[in-house]
């Protein structure tokens, strides 16, 4: 599972920003959100007749394999980086 | 200098051969070593573990770049969740992909046969050279 989101973003004239977001704290506190969206799920999957238990399972797969995950973004002077590890 | 080479170049110091056989024997013992030199340095089957896009392009005289490193692991999770699509999603999807020009029919797709795809990736180096822009994808 992922344990820290980096964020970084350079902008011409500008100072850089730089954001560490640690994931399970910050899951932790949307904990209702999250709860609202598996519910959610679970209905659409009723709805389009997806098996439930695989579907949850195929999601929790897709975010355990993001760590390692790195999107690099550079245009003229600006520049976006988002680091999952 | 190995066993072979020094062989080549007695019988070659004894007259037994002309220079240019022994120059055709070394060539041919060179070809021979070359697979073998080339399977050593290979990456190891099973070692990749990400998927690499970089994109170097000039747009308008400004430099941009795009380096996308994607888990393989990532992409397998993709194909397991991909093979839960609904077949009424599919048939709407081929309708929007023919409107586009592009007729692949996914329900043929089968997710074996994409996560073959996926396994064998590591094999896979994908260049693409342009006036303007460099597209590389490749596994490490």
């Amino acid at each position: 599972m992922p344990q820290l989101v980096t964020v970084k973003v350079n902008r011409p004239d500008r100072r850089p920003l730089r954001f560490w977001v640690p994931v399970l704290p910050v899951a932790l506190l949307l904990f209702p959100v999250v709860v609202l969206v598996v519910l959610a799920a679970i209905v659409a999957c009723l709805v389009f007749r997806i098996g439930v238990v695989r579907a949850l399972g195929a999601g929790w797969r897709v975010i355990s394999a993001l760590p390692g995950a790195r999107f690099d973004i550079e245009h003229c002077h600006t520049a976006v980086l988002v680091a999952i590890r | 200098m190995t066993e072979q080479r020094k062989d080549i170049l007695d019988m070659l110091a004894a007259g037994k051969i002309t220079a240019e056989e022994a120059e055709q024997l070394i060539a041919a013992l060179e070809r021979d070593q070359a697979p073998a030199v080339a399977g050593h340095d290979a990456k190891p089957k099973g070692k990749v573990k990400y998927l690499r896009v970089v994109v170097d392009a000039t747009d308008n005289g400004e430099p941009s770049r795009v380096n996308v490193r994607v888990p393989l692991q990532l992409l397998r999770a993709g194909v397991r969740l991909a093979a839960l699509v609904p077949p009424q999603a599919l048939v709407k999807a081929n309708a929007s992909l023919s409107d586009s020009g592009v007729p692949i029919d996914l329900t043929q797709l089968k997710p074996e046969q994409l996560e073959a795809l996926v396994e064998h990736l590591d094999d896979v180096t994908v260049e693409v050279d342009s006036p303007d822009a460099t597209v590389r994808v490749f596994c490490e």
